[in-house]
């Protein structure tokens, strides 16, 4: 997978990094493509670490959702940022910035990871999921691998198992089986050693690498400023657990998006799902901002990563407790998260 | 009368309250003043302020309730800053219990450091709902009740409920 993150890398700042000054510690965003389309209350979106890409890409598919992300500026209030001196160091982001959207080109739905007997060969393991995939791909299945500093995965037993790659076609809501006579006999590694990671967590038991080839269709009008070299890889890190008789679980402990050299750790947005993704009307509890009952939620909460307010109610609470109203956490930013279906957008 | 700009939000909880009440509680605001209302919540059962008749029974009316105890009357009132601020609670009911005073006022953590935004009214008294079936006499407002919970608790108890029958009637 010897991509070229540097040509990558380069492209990406030059390009499409608006602001030339250091990072703005603004995680970007991401969605799934799958979910948006077929499960609209469902979806989720998810900040990524570390925060320092700032791409900014036009609605990729008529029917997905686009994500519109804008900062709620903290910093600019004076008599607040007198009594708080930390706040005095400069904002690196204003209100209202623009639009931060990481488009994620393929995509593994984690909540359908499974691994279950092979038939015709038994105490061998074979690996399912459902996926969504915008072009065509690969996802290559290791068993044991570890992370290299430079974002590769190797086998750490590579005696025990060898990756297993497949070619898929593109397409949402795809389901994945690992073919017969691939699998692994999970029988003989230690419970132990399969229930956990690594103590660096660099080494996980079970690591999908889902990955795009260089898109082929660049005809889409949005392939005319993306570099050829753009190909998203999606990482889901995963454990086995066994909870009754001999049936393993997998358990999803990470999940990480490499897009255009940048990688960014994944994180669930608490509250989301029931945004005001798809029409709003006012009397739908878990839509509406839980201070002023009225507005759409809108607003994320960080660190704690809760969705629970509209914008306005934000920075009426930046000025009063300054707690997140629904775990009582510090707040160190806030973001605006805008959800419309693309074809609604105006 | 302030009532033409009341919050939306004040609006749709006193809705809610009234078209869906949480069970065994009831709030419904005053007529000349939206932000006051008056409220009611049955001891919870297993509680030394449980009612004590018939009303449990499925076969008594819900007037029954009201005429065997375990009826305690609350005022409540949104202050101006509400939902920034925790909204003012306190038991018109006598009742002998460590974390509530003579004058009705309770010490709850939610009604003081604790209050988010992201409580309402009905989770505020679902709330004082919970503390009935839970004193707590180490955190005392009441510090005689506390020391009496403490140091004779079947003892309390009994006055509790004895305070129950005698105030909490509801008549």
């Amino acid at each position: 997978m010897g991509l070229s993150w540097s040509n990558s890398r380069r492209r990406t700042t030059t390009f499409y990094h608006p602001h030339p000054p250091p990072p703005p510690p603004l995680p970007p965003y991401y969605y799934h493509p799958g979910e948006a389309v077929s499960l609209l209350p469902r979806h989720r979106i998810k900040i990524t670490t570390p925060p320092y890409n700032n791409h900014q890409q036009p609605p990729h598919h008529h029917h997905n959702l686009t994500l519109i992300l804008h900062t709620l500026h903290l910093q600019p209030n004076v008599g607040f940022t007198s009594a708080l001196p930390i706040q005095l160091d400069p904002a690196p982001f204003v209100d209202h910035q623009n639009a931060k959207r990481i488009r994620n080109d393929v995509n593994v739905h984690k909540d359908t990871l499974k691994v279950e007997i092979d038939v015709s060969n038994p105490d061998h393991f074979l690996v399912s999921f459902v996926f969504d995939a915008l072009f065509h791909g690969s996802i290559t299945i290791f068993y044991f691998a570890k992370e290299e500093p430079d974002g590769r995965f190797v086998p750490a037993f590579p005696e025990a198992h060898l990756p297993v790659k497949i070619s898929f076609q593109k397409g949402l809501g795809q389901r994945f089986c690992q073919p017969s006579g691939t699998g692994m006999d999970l029988g003989f590694f230690e419970l132990d050693d399969l229930s956990k990671s690594s103590p660096e967590e660099d080494v996980f038991p079970l690591v999908i690498v889902a990955e795009t080839n260089l898109p082929d269709d660049l005809t889409d009008e949005h392939f005319d400023s993306m570099p050829n070299t753009l190909r998203h890889r999606q990482i889901t890190q995963a454990v086995f657990e066994k909870k009754n008789g001999d049936n393993f679980n997998v358990r999803v402990i990470r999940q990480i998006l490499w897009v255009a050299g940048v990688r960014y750790e994944l994180r669930e947005i608490y509250g989301i799902g029931s945004s005001a993704a798809e029409g709003f009307d006012d009397s739908d509890p878990g839509k509406e901002c839980v201070i002023c009952m009225t507005e759409p939620k809108d607003t994320a909460v960080l660190p704690c990563r809760h969705m629970c307010m509209c914008s306005e109610c934000a920075n009426e609470l930046r000025l009063q407790s300054n707690k997140c109203p629904i775990c009582r956490q510090p707040i160190e930013q806030l973001i605006g998260i805008k959800i419309n279906s693309g074809d609604q957008r105006g | 009368m302030a009532n033409s700009n009341l919050p939306r939000r004040i609006i749709k909880e006193t809705q809610r309250l009234l078209s869906e009440p949480a069970p065994g509680i009831s709030a419904s605001p005053s007529e000349d003043n939206m932000r006051y209302f008056n409220v009611m919540i049955l001891g919870p059962t297993q509680s030394p302020y449980e009612g004590l008749g018939s009303w449990r029974s499925p076969s008594t009316s819900s007037c029954g309730v009201v005429e065997t105890g375990g009826v305690f009357k609350l005022e409540l009132f949104l202050p101006e800053e509400y939902p920034m601020a925790a909204p003012k609670v306190r038991f018109l009911t006598k009742i002998y219990h460590p974390n509530i005073d003579k004058l009705g006022r309770i010490c709850l953590d939610i009604l003081k450091d604790k209050w988010s935004p992201a409580l309402q009214i009905r989770t505020v008294l679902l709330s004082i709902q919970a503390l009935l079936s839970a004193p707590n006499p180490d955190d005392p407002l009441s510090e005689n009740i506390a020391k009496h919970w403490k140091t004779k608790e079947a003892e309390a108890v009994e006055t509790a409920k004895e305070w129950t029958r005698l105030y909490a009637s509801g008549a």
